[in-house]
């Protein structure tokens, strides 16, 4: 399969991701380096895996949803919405790709996550999922941003403001044995699913099966990208 | 035959400014060159908008190439070639990469992107460029790989927003004779532009727009008689003047700045010119060029509507 020159939407996105050699190299190494002195301190372990968990926010949030703003600002992205693509192939190429991007970045400190914190093959699979559901749905909501400015530092306003109520609501930092209204809300999010994952990797026990954490993300994810596709009409049309 | 592109009472009106199109309607038959000119917010970006695509209008109807172009969208876009006024690519991407993708999106098979596309960056002199990002392109190189991104897919109608704002002298020979190739083959080409010489060159018919709405229709010719007997007094001036002064001058029909320059309309009589020099000098214009031209379609623009179609903004 030939990626470049890019024949569909998600190779084009490929193609510049691998394009410039010290961002990709940064690209790399910035979650290396946030990852992995964490990894080998002894912290407690629910904060090993925050940091874990925020840095895949982050970079799914941010990263979906400036490179589309800056899209709409150059005025690319309207001209794309002119071809016969499909709005909704184009944003679910958008999606899908940036997850996959965003994963392979955090896939090698993962990895020396697990050789540092070795635990149960079913546990390390639910925590790489579930950080690759929590990708999937940054980046849903990155995407859900750029519906609303063209502006990447509005990005950042509003990804805050959208994320730390889920931050919240995920157990991160506060709020890690929810109860009532706050434990419902929270089997909404899915990265509390990955969060409970990495807690067990890093050697808590938390009420989460590993099932749970490939099945409910995996709806909850469905349902986002869903809504998102939705908004492909509105994301690629001509802002006045 | 079945018009290419169809308009018909076409409005679209912006809530902020109430500015827009009102009413437009157009007819462009295959293989024509249809030129739309007006100046800034006369609504001939809101029009091109409409036309390709990019937004609905408020009311009217738009077929293009026989299908419903406000229902039918991906299926009209397919036949239709873009370029937008100011050019947008991938500048990270190489202007091949970009062309190629673009091809690929509106359909061209893998098989005959490669050969359409060298042909076509071969001819726009952008072969020895192919592989350089677009970033490094410059403006008029940026513009020709538009052009080549609007015509790789061989559309049935080609929308041109300012095409050759930009290109040197070469390249603008080179879009002009492809277009008239292309038109000769059955595309129909509207070019929204205020290059006066390109469109008379270039176009059969004639749109003019103004406050959103169409004042006149036809062709270059057609236009163009309508002011016989009017001089076209071309002023460069080192300095800007009242011209109020030039406008008592017996025989001047108007005084228009176009730009920098002044443009006086007036009578064909013996002494015209030298009484119009006298009227500038008087206003204390200190002139650095002057020309004395036959009417071309800046000036039907300015008799209709009393402007000028370049204004200096």
């Amino acid at each position: 399969m030939r990626i470049n020159p890019p024949d569909a939407y998600w190779k084009k996105d490929v193609t510049l991701f691998f394009s410039k050699r010290i961002a990709l190299i940064i690209k790399f190494i910035y979650p290396l380096a946030l990852i992995v002195p964490v990894a080998a301190s002894d912290i407690p372990p629910q904060y090993a895996a925050a940091v874990i968990g925020i840095v895949a926010i982050m970079a799914g949030t941010f990263g979906a949803g400036e490179s589309l703003t800056i899209d709409l600002n150059d005025g690319i992205l309207a001209r794309v919405a002119l071809t016969p693509l499909s709005p909704r192939r184009i944003v679910f190429e958008v999606l899908a790709v940036n997850a996959v991007l965003d994963f392979l970045q955090l896939l090698p400190a993962l990895l020396i996550v697990y050789v540092l914190n070795p635990a149960p093959l079913a546990w390390v699979l639910a925590a790489t999922f579930g950080v690759f559901m929590t990708l999937l749905a940054a980046n849903s909501i990155g995407i859900f941003i750029a519906n609303f400015t063209t502006s990447p530092a509005d990005v950042l306003l509003y990804a805050t403001a959208i994320l730390f109520p889920l931050i919240y609501l995920s157990g991160f930092f506060r709020n890690q044995n929810p109860t009532g209204i706050l434990a419902t809300l929270r089997d909404f999010v899915p990265f509390a699913y990955m969060n409970d994952a990495l807690k067990t990797v890093f050697g808590l026990t938390t009420g989460t099966a590993p099932f749970e954490v490939f099945l409910y993300p995996t709806i909850i994810c469905a349902v986002l990208a869903g809504a998102v596709l939705l908004t492909a009409p509105r994301l690629l049309s001509i802002r006045p | 035959m079945q018009p290419a592109l169809e308009a018909t009472n076409i409005s679209r009106l912006y809530k902020s400014s109430g500015r827009g199109v009102k009413s437009a309607s157009l007819t462009v038959a295959p293989g024509e060159v249809h030129g739309l000119m007006g100046p800034n917010g006369s609504g001939k970006s809101t029009l091109l908008r409409v036309l390709s695509t990019a937004i609905e209008p408020d009311s009217g109807e738009l077929r293009i190439c026989g299908a419903d172009a406000l229902v039918e969208k991906r299926k009209v876009r397919a036949r239709m070639g873009l370029m937008v006024d100011r050019p947008t690519h991938y500048n990270d991407l190489t202007g091949w990469a970009n062309a190629y993708f673009f091809a690929r999106a509106y359909g061209v098979t893998e098989a005959k992107a490669d050969g359409v596309l060298a042909e076509l960056f071969d001819y726009f002199d952008l072969a020895e460029y192919r592989d350089d990002r677009v970033k490094t392109y410059s403006y008029g190189m940026s513009k020709k790989l538009a052009l080549i991104e609007a015509m790789a897919h061989g559309p049935e109608l080609l929308l041109l927003d300012e095409p050759s704002l930009g290109l040197d002298y070469t390249s603008q020979l080179a879009y002009q004779r492809k277009i008239r190739t292309l038109a000769a083959e059955g595309v129909a080409v509207i070019v929204a532009s205020n290059q006066v010489d390109e469109v008379e060159a270039l176009c059969d018919r004639v749109t003019f727009l103004h406050g959103g709405n169409i004042v006149a229709e036809g062709t270059p010719e057609a236009l163009i008689s309508t002011v016989q007997g009017v001089r076209r007094v071309a002023a460069i001036l080192r300095n800007p003047v009242q011209y109020a002064p030039i406008e008592e001058v017996s025989g001047v029909q108007r005084v228009v700045p176009e730009g920098r320059d002044l443009v006086v309309h007036c009578d064909e009589r013996p002494g015209m010119v030298a009484d119009v020099v006298a009227g500038i000098v008087r206003s204390g214009g200190d002139i650095v060029t002057l020309s004395v031209e036959r009417p071309n379609l800046e000036d039907v623009f300015v008799k209709l509507t009393g402007e000028a179609l370049r204004r200096e903004d």
